[in-house]
């Protein structure tokens, strides 16, 4: 072959690797902006109605709860045409970045959406408003025996309620009742009380490409086609569930000391890296999309969090059914957390009264969010819900009120996660052992600590 | 016509030349003055928003600066005694030249090369120049998600192609020892278009005759490339190697969206690592301690590079 038609050779073969991959990338762009695809790609900007006075409301509702949320607030804005509002909706940690932007600026939005695990952080620097006057203690309208025990005192910070609770969010279990059947279990069976139990149920759900399960001599862990659990799924709420379980805590009562090297920590984070590592029964965490691998119907036991409901219904074929989150530990415990509705301290006046109103109305409408799979925070919400058509959010909804917990409550709440979760992430990849893991994180959690106490 | 031109005096002919500004100044000052204006409007947005950016940033890497505290406690070199005996600065530090080594090379290889082969007389150049140009067109955040499906051990159709060779499965982002190269990767498919139109610049401004001489003495082409081309080329080089030093040492779009850092802190980066203290920690002191570290990285290596290959370019 002669150098030039080499050249071209060459040249063409590159440029179709280089050609077909930006299609595939320019094509995903495109599809993107495509309205028909499901469930409804949430905007990133929503203006509602054309009232006068005008909210400016920022959430990090980037699944199909904020489109839940958005249709709420047209409802909303329809039944009061004096106030327009217009949401913005960032993932959450671009939403903690330009929050404190604004806030520096002095030009917050009139209305945010976080977590009440962040409420303490935002709370001590002084720009949240004190909405004890809006609770049913203070003379407002929001009956506080309408909430747990547990949500209510979410809200709270140094005694005061910095929040109004719109859902309680946690974990549970999805199971493929398919990926059962083809392991000969029943899915009907009663969830495992024990991690014996659960060990036992998660080797016979794992099958080779050979049918053999992971409790068979002849399972080949190289070539796995059913998984029976998946651990990498936001590890840190699944440890935190556990942690509790076997009786133990993030942080000291006092909050000024990091215990997450204590023995029950560690034997819960060394529970899930036994499930990767011992008994091959579910990939390691990093590089295993486990939304896919359950809608592929190569994860028979999924532990995510409500907002999976309307993944499972519009986008997988699964047959599936909710289980509450699994129990290692003695004690029963599920993590969950609390989207929190949170006021500038600086607002006052006409917006301070619409947003109010806004506030007021959604949650009075609270049975409505239960479309976006989250659990309405009010206990007389969740008594409507209809068991037929939500029943993920009635099951879990239960546990979060029985035996759910929140995180602590600390100024350095984000900080703190920075430091355990990549710890976390090492053991489940077997870059570290657990101890070796839970070590690290408490050093500089400690650090985090000294430093803010 | 001649009307007009016949109305206008003779003073108002002349006024070009008469009203023009004469400073007592020398030829070369006033060149250098008008050098100055020319740069002024540029220097005004450079000082206030990046010089007093820096200043900033320099002077709040001796605080305890939190952004929504009111008054800042000043803690002198604390920030950079905590830095240098921070276990995951040093991490991330490793990640991040691993990753600039790794994909400067890359780039300037894969650009190198696809410059010399668009430059050849073949049917459909101006074509293939646009192909190869495309990704760069990308963003960050479509580039990332590709590839992170490219890449998956679940779905991805590299290790799809792989297994025809037998090769099980990589977990290339869930592997310590892979993620950086992978990122790398993405990176160099991402960004070789650019310095590609700057080799072919500099590959066109080659003279003809050194070839042609070089051709009579019987050179073939593998020695034309490696005695005139690359030689010719170090200009450029340099400065394709130069400012990809200083745009990848700031990676942070692709471990952001394609891996989180993870696999632990497998592919932290400096900039990721300054993101997470600075706006998940609130701690604005200390990542601009992080801040001011990179840039004294960066123009290390930056020196290095012009000591290495700088001295022997010709212009």
């Amino acid at each position: 072959m002669s150098k030039r038609p080499l050249f071209a050779f060459l040249v063409t073969i590159l440029s179709i690797f280089v050609l077909s991959m930006s299609v595939v990338s320019i094509q995903a762009q495109e599809e993107e902006a495509e309205p028909e695809v499901l469930p409804s790609p949430t905007p990133a900007i929503a203006e509602l109605g054309t009232g006068g006075t005008h909210i400016s409301f920022w959430n990090g509702l980037t699944g199909s709860d904020g489109v839940t949320l958005n249709e709420m607030l047209a409802q909303f804005v329809e039944e009061n045409p004096d106030i327009s509002v217009t949401t913005e909706i960032v993932d959450w940690n671009t939403l903690y970045t330009k929050l404190q932007a604004a806030f520096v600026a002095g030009q917050p939005p009139e209305l945010i959406l976080l977590h009440a695990s962040e409420i303490a952080q935002f709370a001590s620097y002084g720009v949240l408003k004190d909405l004890s006057s809006w609770y049913s203690d203070g003379g407002g309208w929001f009956p506080v025996d309408d909430l747990s025990a547990t949500t209510y005192d979410g809200m709270i910070y140094e005694g005061v309620p910095y929040g109004i609770p719109l859902d309680n969010h946690g974990r549970g279990l999805w199971i493929n009742t398919d990926a059962f059947e083809r392991a000969g279990v029943d899915p009907d069976m009663e969830p495992p009380t024990t991690y014996e139990g659960w060990v036992e149920l998660f080797q016979q759900l794992t099958l080779d490409v050979n049918g053999n399960n992971a409790a068979s001599p002849d399972f080949d862990p190289e070539n796995v086609a059913q998984w029976g659990f998946a651990v990498g799924e936001w590890p840190f709420v699944n440890w935190y569930s556990v942690l509790h379980q076997h009786g133990g805590s993030m942080l000291s009562e006092d909050g000024t000391t990091a215990t997450v090297n204590s023995p029950e920590s560690i034997l819960a984070l060394q529970q899930f890296v036994d499930l990767v590592y011992t008994y091959n029964v579910s990939p390691p965490a990093a590089g295993f999309d486990t939304w896919a691998g359950f809608a592929a119907g190569n994860v028979a036991v999924l532990p995510t969090g409500t907002w999976f409901r309307n993944f499972a219904v519009l986008q997988t074929d699964i047959n599936w059914k909710a289980w509450p989150q699994l129990q290692f530990g003695d004690q029963k415990a599920t993590w969950f957390g609390i989207h929190t509705f949170m006021v500038p301290a600086t607002l006052e006046g006409e917006k301070l009264e619409a947003v109010e109103r806004l506030i007021q109305w959604v949650s009075e409408h609270q049975v409505d969010w239960a479309s976006s799979g989250q659990v309405p925070a009010r206990l007389s919400a969740q008594a409507q819900l209809d068991p037929e058509t939500y029943p993920t959010n009635i099951l879990l909804g239960q546990t979060f009120t029985e035996y759910g917990v929140l995180e602590p409550k600390h100024v350095a709440m984000l900080e703190l996660r920075a430091a355990i979760e990549p710890e976390l992430g090492a053991a489940l990849n077997g870059q570290k052992s657990a101890e070796e893991a839970l070590n690290d994180a408490a050093e500089r959690m400690q650090q985090a600590l000294d430093r803010v106490n | 016509m001649s009307e007009t031109t016949g109305t206008v005096p003779k003073s108002a002919v002349a006024r070009p030349a008469t009203s023009r500004l004469h400073l007592p100044l020398s030829l070369s000052a006033r060149e250098a003055l008008a050098a100055y204006l020319f740069l002024t409007p540029f220097m005004v947005f450079f000082l206030i928003f990046v010089v007093r950016a820096v200043i900033t940033a320099v002077n709040m890497s001796f605080y305890d600066w939190q952004i929504l505290r009111p008054g800042q406690l000043y803690v002198g070199l604390d920030n950079y005694v905590e830095l240098f005996n921070d276990y995951v600065w040093w991490i991330a530090v490793k990640n991040t030249i691993v990753f600039t080594a790794l994909t400067v090379f890359g780039t300037t290889v894969v650009a190198l090369a696809a410059a010399v082969a668009v430059t050849q007389p073949i049917r459909g150049q101006s074509v293939f120049r646009v192909i190869l140009y495309m990704p760069t067109l990308l963003s960050v955040g479509v580039v990332g998600l590709i590839w992170v499906w490219l890449l998956s051990t679940q779905f991805g159709i590299i290790n799809y192609l792989l297994s025809f060779l037998g090769i099980r499965p990589i977990n290339w982002l869930g592997d310590e020892a892979l993620v950086i190269p992978a990122l790398s990767l993405t990176t160099i498919w991402w960004g070789f278009g650019f310095p590609m139109l700057i080799f072919i610049a500099g590959i066109q401004s080659i003279p003809d005759q050194l070839y042609e001489a070089a051709r009579i003495d019987g050179a073939n082409g593998w020695q034309l490339f490696w005695y005139i081309t690359l030689p010719l080329l170090r200009p450029t080089i340099l400065f394709v190697t130069v400012t990809g030093v200083i745009s990848h040492f700031q990676v942070f779009g692709q471990p952001f969206i394609m891996t989180g850092g993870g696999p632990g802190r497998g592919s932290y980066t400096v900039i990721y690592y300054l993101f997470e203290i600075a706006w998940r920690a609130f701690r604005m002191g200390y990542g601009s301690a992080v801040a001011v570290s990179l840039a004294v990285i960066i123009a290390i290596f930056t020196a290095i590079q012009f000591r290495l290959i700088g001295r022997r370019v010709e212009y």
